[in-house]
């Protein structure tokens, strides 16, 4: 990699949604162009309104879209885009897409592909961190091919055992395994999660620890022999392995772990020559013992958290150390202030297992004020798309202390409005009221053994409030059919049916 | 003065809301057997601002038909708001049971991954019929009620929209 590398022209971003919009908005800060791809579920999504130019890369489904290399490399070659910024998921860890876009002459944001290479395959990423000192925890080796040899392998670890995407990430292809009798079907559920997400169906087998938190540290290398960490994110609020909430500062971290696991994660990083913006995740069990459990080679969605912490931006530091540049900070100088909590926004409902609700959004606003960001990807009269992932925005608070945080991030969630689709919000509330999450007494466990606490119970105080609302509602609605009909059958002359469809539209702001 | 029922945990219970107009947007409401002054203003889309006597509250109404979500200070209540012609409807078309064939229909719209039953097999409650995925999450559909699996609508690899018929069991 030539450290002389010229500012970038045109970015292309080979992502959509929220991250494709984050993206942007930072390469216009830039003064950087930018280039989205859609695909055909995508047309009217935020992402292509956001960008300068925008290329249309294929039919909905990922692998015939965002999963298609060379449909990406045209995309940039007929744009004259000279760099690409992956976001998360889809293409983001793939090395072959690094390798594609460097012989096509374009600039990947993000690591060299033998890091990728190295952390990638998570079994080959464990033997590395083993060869470099970094603890780790129990598991096979090496992808296992056969579901038998699985199965006895997990057998002879002992349950409860976690079935893992080798290419995985982001809770897709995982499965908790807690008895032998329920390997079989999960076992094959998570090869089928795993070929449609990652076009790569190699599990691997871990033994699952008692009581873990998630705790992960931000790490950023540039090309000039630095590599800095940036504090840590507790994302033990998980469901499905799929994190729900996350917060720094950890209530489990003091100076000393944090320091100690921030070098760790250094020696991680360093040990795959990275470059760019990585997060090391760690498993930290009741003991405080912390083990390497990934590295996640690319933005994460969390990273927001980070940034509202530390006061940074780590897409414009993405870019810049792509550029060539050296990082801006040392690490003496990352200063990190206050508390902040992400609250991921799904498109699912609780109460129906959480199922996903894709659909039309008939009504969105979103929440404002002090120390709030929300990161959306959706608007007003858009199609959530049943193809991709159903998190539709991420919404932050910032607040001196943790509890301020917390009151401040519910706070939002209440101002919050989406119609049309069923989400996640009354169930986001009940986290951050729940006691377990409030003492900051939490672990990877806690979504699922409050499962049924988390389910919210609408306030009794206020259901004689919503049916004077609802019967309100609905006898206006009546009450303007009878008028209208009544109208009709008058026949009113000298009154057109212009006139009064005019006159309705000029008084249907009020209910009056 | 009209009166409408309102269905509560999923049908279970109802409540009635007798309803009158007094002036312009000002509304007499009598339910749980309490009367209020009511004064109900329509800001933007689903929004409404209802002073109750004195208590002033912000109401989102997400409404599809008869059935809505009302949200109020961080609280949501799913009804369904009839009026009593079509409660009398509702009633004669028979109460909500498991007694005889059931239908699984697809919850969303999606695409069906795996069938995990045979026609004419004998099923448990809660046992796995067809797996459906949908935003890149599987989702399996159980058999509502012990019976046979009477009916398959649906093959492997099918996309599916919401609420199309999966199968039957009886």
């Amino acid at each position: 990699m030539s450290k002389e590398r010229s500012p970038f022209r045109k970015v292309l971003v080979a992502n959509r949604g929220e991250i494709a919009v984050r993206v942007m908005r930072t390469c216009r800060e830039m003064g950087l162009p930018t280039v989205a791809v859609y695909s055909d579920a995508d047309r009217g999504s935020l992402h292509v309104r956001f960008a300068d130019e925008a290329v249309r890369i294929g039919p909905p489904p990922s692998r015939e879209s965002y999963l298609g290399i060379d449909r990406i490399v045209a995309a940039c070659q007929a744009t004259g885009a000279d760099a690409v910024h992956p976001g998360y998921g889809f293409l983001s860890e793939k090395a072959e897409f690094a390798r594609a876009l460097q012989a096509a002459g374009i600039t990947f944001i993000g690591p060299p592909a033998s890091s990728m290479d190295a952390m990638g395959v998570k079994t080959t990423a464990r033997k590395n961190m083993q060869a470099a000192g970094v603890p780790t925890v129990p598991g096979s080796a090496s992808p296992i091919a056969s579901e038998s040899e699985a199965r006895a392998f997990a057998d002879g670890i002992g349950y409860p055992v976690m079935i893992k995407a080798a290419a995985g990430g982001g809770g897709k292809g995982m499965k908790k395994c807690e008895r032998g009798e329920d390997f079989q079907s999960l076992w094959q559920s998570a090869r089928r999660e795993a070929v449609s997400a990652f076009g790569d169906d190699r599990l691997y087998i871990e033994k699952f620890l008692d009581k873990p938190r998630h705790v992960e540290i931000q790490v950023f290398a540039d090309d000039h022999g630095h590599c800095i960490y940036l504090g840590e994110r507790e994302c033990s609020v998980q469901r499905r392995q799929q994190k729900v909430i996350e917060e720094s500062p950890s209530c489990i971290l003091d100076e000393g772990l944090r320091s100690a696991m921030g070098q760790v994660a250094v020696k991680a990083a360093e040990a795959v020559h990275y470059r760019g913006a990585g997060t090391v995740e760690f498993l930290v069990d009741a003991r405080r013992n912390f083990y390497f459990l990934e590295m996640n080679t690319r933005l994460q969605v969390e990273h927001p958290v980070t940034e509202m912490c530390t006061g940074l931006d780590l897409v414009r530091m993405q870019i810049q150390v792509a550029q060539g540049e050296p990082l801006p900070l040392r690490q003496e100088e990352v200063v990190r202030r206050g508390h902040a909590i992400e609250a991921r926004v799904y498109a699912e409902d609780p109460s129906r297992k959480f199922m996903p609700c894709p659909g039309r959004i008939s009504y969105l606003r979103v929440p404002n004020g002090p120390g709030i960001r929300d990161d959306s990807g959706v608007y007003t009269g858009w199609v959530v798309p049943q193809f991709y992932d159903p998190m539709i925005s991420k919404l932050l608070a910032w607040a001196p202390t943790r509890e301020q945080a917390i009151e401040r991030l519910k706070r939002a969630l209440a101002e919050y409005t989406v119609h049309g689709i069923t989400v996640n919000l009354t169930y986001l509330k009940e986290i951050l009221d729940h006691p377990a999450f409030r003492s900051g007494e939490y672990d990877t466990g806690f979504c699922s053994r409050f499962e049924k606490e988390l389910l919210s119970r609408p306030d009794p105080r206020y259901e004689q409030v919503a049916l004077i609302a609802a019967a309100v509602v609905a006898f206006k609605r009546d009450h303007d059919e009878a008028e209208a009909f009544a109208a009709r059958a008058d026949g009113q002359p000298g009154w057109s049916q212009w006139q009064r469809i005019g006159r309705s539209r000029t008084l249907r702001g009020s209910m009056r | 003065m009209s009166t409408y029922v309102a269905l509560l945990d999923g049908g279970r219970r109802e409540e009635a809301i007798q309803i009158r107009l007094k002036g312009p947007g000002l509304y007499e409401v009598e339910v749980g057997g309490k009367v209020h002054e009511v004064d109900a203003f329509r800001h933007d889309y689903g929004t409404i601002s209802l002073i109750v006597d004195h208590d002033s509250y912000s109401v989102q109404i997400d409404q599809g038909g008869t059935e809505a979500k009302v949200h109020i200070r961080g609280s949501t209540y799913p009804l369904e708001i009839l009026d009593e012609r079509r409660l009398r409807m509702r009633r004669a078309a028979g109460k909500f049971t498991v007694e005889g064939k059931q239908t699984l229909a697809a919850p969303m719209p999606g695409k069906v991954v795996k069938i995990l039953a045979k026609l004419g097999e004998d099923l448990k409650e809660g046992q796995g019929v067809v797996v459906i995925e949908a935003m890149k999450m599987e989702n399996e559909m159980k058999s509502p009620k012990d019976g046979k699996l009477v009916e398959l609508h649906v093959v492997e690899g099918q996309a599916v929209e919401g609420g199309t018929k999966l199968a039957a069991v009886e």
